[in-house]
């Protein structure tokens, strides 16, 4: 217990940038997560008491269509609303809500960020769709998502499985604001990688982006 | 008197060797990452000896050190707690290494 709370103060001091992709691990434990691209970044911690709920700290930054920075920092808590354990999948209801201070070239002040997200998954197949608001002082970064994807073949628990998936997004005030995202996603037991390439076929904004889980 | 202790050895052995192992068949369990905190809680306990888990079968195997036992409620509620269901279980004197091998042949 004690490594990690030792683990959750080192991610406190880290850079901040990061993003999410499943959102809690299991009771008792701590998971990280981050997503790094060009214009939006995002990282976070959260520690997880019992299976369902999870409370942790945010760290986004973005770049919007006129080149203004904005930050937000913020105390989030996660919640399974529901989740449906079948004989051969799994499907999961989540709302996280956020809140917290916004800050960059637009001003500061209080911010929130709720969202609700679901997800179905089989050992083959992929997908989840999210809605998600990101509201500060003359801020406006909400977003919708969807993501799909295949598994190249089962894997073992204690392989590594690759995916192919891909997401289509669109994000308030960011250039440009219906991105397309392929991504290779790298499954194990000890974490989650993703590398994909924004907007492949557009010269102007192709970018690349990483996500990534660990939990403890 | 050396007869005498001889075959109380003799039947002492196998039943302080015995072990047996908790078989159940997972509902949810579709990604290694997901259900890593299956692993772990079960691997924690005191009475763990070795665990396998299978995503194609949906498998959980708990196997107990010799003379060890785990009810099966503890056994479930730790799946629970990992965000899982249990759909069936059983208590078996087979290894996790010999149901690991019956289950990939």
């Amino acid at each position: 217990m004690f490594k990690k709370y030792l683990v959750l103060l080192g991610m406190l001091g880290m850079p901040g940038w990061v993003q999410a992709a499943a959102l809690m691990g299991f009771a008792d434990s701590i998971m990280v997560m981050g997503e790094a691209g060009h214009d939006y970044q995002e990282a976070m911690v959260n520690y997880s008491p019992v299976v369902g709920h999870a409370f942790g700290i945010e760290q986004m930054r973005m770049e919007d269509e006129d080149g203004m920075e904005s930050s937000i920092s913020s105390l989030n808590y996660t919640r399974l609303i529901k989740r449906w354990n079948m004989k051969g999948g799994q499907a999961n209801l989540w709302f996280t809500g956020g809140v917290g201070h916004a800050y960059g070239d637009g001003g500061e002040g209080f911010a929130y960020t709720p969202s609700v997200q679901f997800d179905y998954e089989t050992t083959r197949l992929y997908f989840l769709g999210k809605l998600r608001m990101m509201r500060g002082p003359d801020m406006n970064f909400d977003s919708a998502s969807v993501q799909g994807g295949f598994s190249f073949y089962e894997a073992g628990f204690d392989e590594t499985q690759p995916w192919f998936v891909i997401e289509a997004k669109t994000m308030r005030n960011m250039e440009p604001a219906f991105q397309v995202t392929p991504a290779l996603r790298l499954i194990n037991k000890d974490y989650f990688l993703e590398f994909g390439v924004s907007n492949p076929l557009d010269e102007e904004y192709r970018t690349p982006r990483i996500n990534f889980m660990f939990v403890f | 008197m050396r007869k005498i202790a001889f075959l109380l050895m003799a039947f002492a052995i196998p039943f302080s060797t015995y072990a047996a192992s908790i078989k159940a068949e997972v509902n949810g369990m579709v990604c290694a990452f997901c259900a890593k905190g299956i692993e772990k809680k079960l691997k924690a306990l005191p009475q763990s000896q070795a665990v396998f888990v299978d995503l194609k079968k949906h498998i959980v195997v708990l196997e107990l050190k010799p003379s060890q036992e785990v009810p099966l409620d503890e056994f479930k509620a730790i799946i629970k707690d990992a965000g899982y269901d249990v759909s069936s279980a059983e208590i078996t004197d087979k290894s996790a290494a010999e149901i690991k091998a019956e289950i990939t042949r």
